[in-house]
């Protein structure tokens, strides 16, 4: 069938689009303009037509995202079910999160976050989020096996073959690693650990492991760079942690998790742990701007209650302190633990309003947005339901500056956001919120909408409002197919999950079997994740390698 | 494939039509069970939703006494084969865990990976049987329940219960861990046993490493409450007679609800074996069981269809106990002619069309 989105202002930054104009669509794919006769006819006028959202960073599935539901029944709320899908109403369902992202125009996201200990579950959970791609990320890091052959010295090509398997058998996208050796640390009583801290027991520090899975990724070839969560998150002083992370890295391919939360200088030198933090936002956004193999996403905070879920469990430890309600889980897992710390960003607290600010200034900063990916680290810093209302804060200086005249004065004093005049373009959106994302996961067939894409569209009616107009898309089509009007879902139709099409070396795979049957008395095929286990067929779609 | 209504044989078909009857008539309709692989859990949870029924599971006690600590303090953690690999201390709660696979395993062996590698694993029990193996230490129970020993050992760790006693030098040993995993079974140790221990390890926590390690029976609860809290956002017991998933577990516990004659009928889900329940002959019933089960036999209920067993006669993914983890298990022999999803979903789908027409 052939589809012609017409008269609206279509918003490509790939494609250098920011007028009004068509976009065609057949079988699924956006097509360059035909002289024949479309089937069907959207008229667009009055609205943007932009490339689906993708989400790179959110906590959408897995067994720490189960533990928060049950660690806080009440943090979303459920409604009576219309018709259509019974459980797209019940408050932190993977229906509800697949509905909530395509209301808002979003068609895909990544689970960034997958123990590969624990990952059938994990995609089984994914599965069951309906309307959009996912995808997740297998994490290492921490795990006994690899961290065994980086202190045996086994070379780079053992590393790389652990490190394929590891993300052939969990069905993987990409390869993530948070805190690297911090598990093990805290599993074996220290308490915090810096890039080059001594792991106790393996000799190895965070560093060695890091770049051992920078190495092992570029030569693999994965598309999506090591998608890295840095030592000392939250702490005054991170900003040493992010930036000394970013020189290690020596010019290989990197992204950086949710950088607000590293952006955090000291404010007195004396007393680094106890005097508080100003925003080392500029200096963020000047260590990546000086660094073309980085990205980074925000992890930008909004006020209110939420959950913190993170495989940190260093630093979820640390955090227990603050947990609100006073109620936490932390587990120590085969490889990495794990922790989720209940959370509240006080509306007007002055700790919470400096993070806000910062998370703002990352974006308003940054001279590339289509290396600043727009999370919230959902649901670290808040819900990623609050993304139109955040775009609306970059568009729009008045909105800025009436919530900040709101907010205690630490915000001017201490981050520069007050000051900054910048006004984001709805182009500098779309890089933020479709092609750098796209870009970054290396998915060529999105984020844009040039032939060949993919036909994930979202059309907004144009408002002034952003926070409106960002919220309900009036149209949103996935694969060509209607999924959304007017803010409602109308096809409860399936995504496919994303998975790395990778070689694994059978010596390896053979190896690892020995290892695993000796430490859980199970081998390689009780972590597998095969098509049998999942209730419906065609669930996985594959990405290929770099060439 | 075996499938009976109301007592006669017939065939699958017939036996699917009749159930989506049944249940279609039904006002206030329990889903109970649920000791199966987890796809026709999920489609048992989805019929639920249809039927706007309650939802309940087999192994009830342990699981809410677990979940209502979770919600209520929280948990730390660990895994079977971290304690095998890491612990150089366990404390093993209560009666139950001396029969789960674990225990030998873990008093044979000593830790072999972190700081603890290379040490002898102190082996200290509350309640169990006496001394016996090696560096095995007994400590006695205190007259009541097991929550209040371990209400006495927070006491005397946290310094609120003073001098020299069995549980003072327990404490000590707890301190001195470098690994500690304390071992329990939930519905033997209960809510406000496992809210205390989980106090007692937090406090430990302040010092050293110490963990909980809850057993899980022979049921798949622990593979359900994760489908279920992805699927609904809760965990069971869930009812959905209001057109959204409520969470309660007095209220929808299956056994009570028959009692008190609030339910009208019931479909029993198990796939895997699992005791059925006394109260299933009392009400309009569906029995939805392994093939070649003890309950696979025209008087099990009203409705009874025969269906793969997960493992044996058809894959599943299943609760992994020594992995601690959901994983999949193939089917060994022959496969069977219906699974237990595929039962349910054509329940469903009836349900579904006779509402749209």
């Amino acid at each position: 069938m052939l589809t012609r989105i017409s008269g609206g202002r279509v918003v490509d930054p790939t494609a250098g689009r920011d007028a009004v104009g068509d976009v065609w669509i057949e079988d699924g794919r956006v097509v360059a303009p035909s002289e024949r006769q479309p089937d069907r006819t959207i008229d667009a006028t009055g609205c943007v037509v932009m490339a689906g959202g993708v989400e790179v960073h959110s906590h959408i599935a897995g067994g720490n995202v189960v533990l928060s539901r049950l660690l806080l029944p009440d943090l979303y709320v459920s409604e009576a079910a219309p018709e259509g899908h019974p459980f797209a109403h019940a408050g932190g369902s993977a229906a509800w999160i697949g509905a909530n992202y395509a209301r808002m125009g979003y068609t895909t996201a990544v689970e960034p976050a997958m123990p590969p200990v624990s990952a059938l579950s994990t995609q089984l959970e994914l599965a069951d989020i309906p309307l959009l791609d996912r995808a997740a990320l297998c994490v290492m890091g921490n795990d006994d096996h690899l961290l065994q052959l980086l202190r045996d010295r086994e070379g780079k090509a053992a590393v790389r073959d652990l490190v394929a398997l590891n993300v052939a058998t969990s069905r993987a996208l990409g390869v993530k690693c948070i805190n690297a050796g911090g598990a093990s640390a805290f599993k074996d009583g220290a308490l915090t650990l810096s890039l080059d801290d001594e792991i106790p027991t393996y000799g190895l520090s965070t560093r060695k492991i890091m770049t051992a899975l920078l190495d092992a990724v570029e030569e693999i070839g994965v598309p999506h760079p090591l998608h890295v969560h840095c030592n000392n998150l939250g702490l005054p002083g991170a900003d040493n942690s992010f930036v000394a992370t970013l020189e290690a890295a020596e010019g290989r391919r990197i992204h950086f998790a949710h950088a607000q939360f590293y952006a955090y200088g000291v404010v007195d030198p004396e007393n680094p742990m106890t005097g508080g933090f100003r925003s080392a936002a500029a200096r963020i956004t000047e260590a990546i701007e000086a660094h073309p193999n980085a990205t980074f996403d925000v992890g930008q905070v909004v006020f209110g209650q939420t959950v913190t879920i993170s495989l940190d469990i260093l630093r979820q430890f640390a955090g227990r302190k603050g947990a609100n309600p006073k109620k936490w889980i932390l587990t120590a897992g085969d490889a990495e633990g794990g922790g989720v710390v209940p959370f509240l960003y006080r509306p007007r607290g002055p700790t919470s309003s400096l993070q806000w600010a910062i998370g703002l200034e990352l974006m308003l900063l940054s001279r590339d947005p289509e290396r600043t990916i727009l999370t919230t680290d959902h649901p670290n810093g808040g819900p990623f339901t609050e993304y139109p209302r955040i775009i609306h804060l970059l568009m729009d200086k008045e909105a800025r500056d009436r919530e900040i005249a709101t907010l205690p004065k630490v915000v001017g004093e201490r981050s520069s956001l007050p000051g900054i005049e910048r006004e984001y373009t709805l182009s500098e959106i779309a890089q933020l919120t479709r092609s750098g994302p796209a870009k970054l996961l290396g998915l060529d067939d999105r984020g844009h909408l040039r032939a060949g894409a993919r036909a994930d569209v979202a059309i907004y009616r144009d408002d002034r409002d952003r926070t409106a107009m960002f919220s309900r898309a009036r149209l949103v089509l996935k694969d060509g197919v209607t999924i959304v009007e007017d803010g409602e879902v109308v096809d409860w139709r399936a995504g496919h999950t994303l998975e790395l099409s990778v070689e694994s070396d059978k010596a390896m795979a053979r190896r690892t079997d020995t290892y695993l049957q000796d430490r859980f008395g199970q081998g390689l095929a009780s972590f597998a994740v095969p098509d049998e286990a999942f209730p419906v067929a065609d669930v996985f779609e594959d990405v290929a390698c770099r060439a | 494939m075996a499938a009976w209504v109301k007592g006669g044989a017939t065939d699958a078909e017939t036996a699917i039509a009749a159930a989506a009857t049944l249940l279609a008539a039904a006002r206030a309709p329990v889903v109970a069970g649920l000791c199966a692989e987890l796809a026709a859990v999920r489609a048992a949870i989805h019929l639920a939703g249809t039927l706007g029924a309650s939802l309940d599971t087999a192994g009830a006690a342990g699981t809410y006494a677990e979940l209502g600590a979770l919600s209520r303090t929280g948990a730390m953690l660990t895994t079977p084969a971290e304690a095998l690999g890491r612990a150089d201390t366990v404390l093993v709660l209560g009666a139950a865990p001396w029969d789960a696979p674990i225990l030998p395993a873990l008093a044979a062996g000593a830790p072999t990976r972190g700081r603890a590698a290379g040490t002898e694993r102190a082996l200290l029990s509350i309640g169990g049987p006496g001394n016996g193996a090696t560096r095995h230490v007994a400590y006695p129970q205190e007259s009541g329940a097991l929550a209040l020993s371990v209400a006495h050992l927070r006491a005397f760790a946290k310094g609120h219960l003073a001098g020299e006693s069995a549980y003072a030098d327990l404490a000590r040993r707890l301190f001195a861990a470098q690994y500690g995993v304390a071992v329990y079974d939930p519905a033997e140790l209960g809510e406000l046993g496992i809210e205390m221990l989980q106090g007692l390890v937090k406090d430990l926590n302040e010092t050293t490493r110490f963990f909980t390690l809850p057993l899980s029976g022979p049921n798949q609860d622990r593979a359900v409450v994760q489908l279920s809290a992805w699927t609904t956002g809760q965990a069971p017991r869930l009812g959905f007679g209001r057109g959204l998933p409520e969470h309660d577990p007095w209220r929808f516990d299956s056994a009570r609800q028959v009692r008190a004659g609030e339910a009208d009928a019931a479909l029993w889900l198990a796939s895997l074996p699992s005791p059925r329940p006394d109260w299933l002959g009392r009400l309009p019933s569906v029995a939805i069981v392994g093939e070649g089960s003890p309950d696979a036999v025209a008087d099990a209920a009203e409705i009874v269809i025969a269906v793969g067993v997960p493992g044996e006669s058809t894959g599943g993914a299943l609760w992994n106990e020594g992995r601690a983890t959901v994983t999949y298990q193939p089917a060994t022999g022959a496969p069977a002619e219906l699974t237990a999803a595929d039962v349910l979903g054509r329940i469903r789908d009836r349900l579904t069309d006779q509402k749209g027409a």
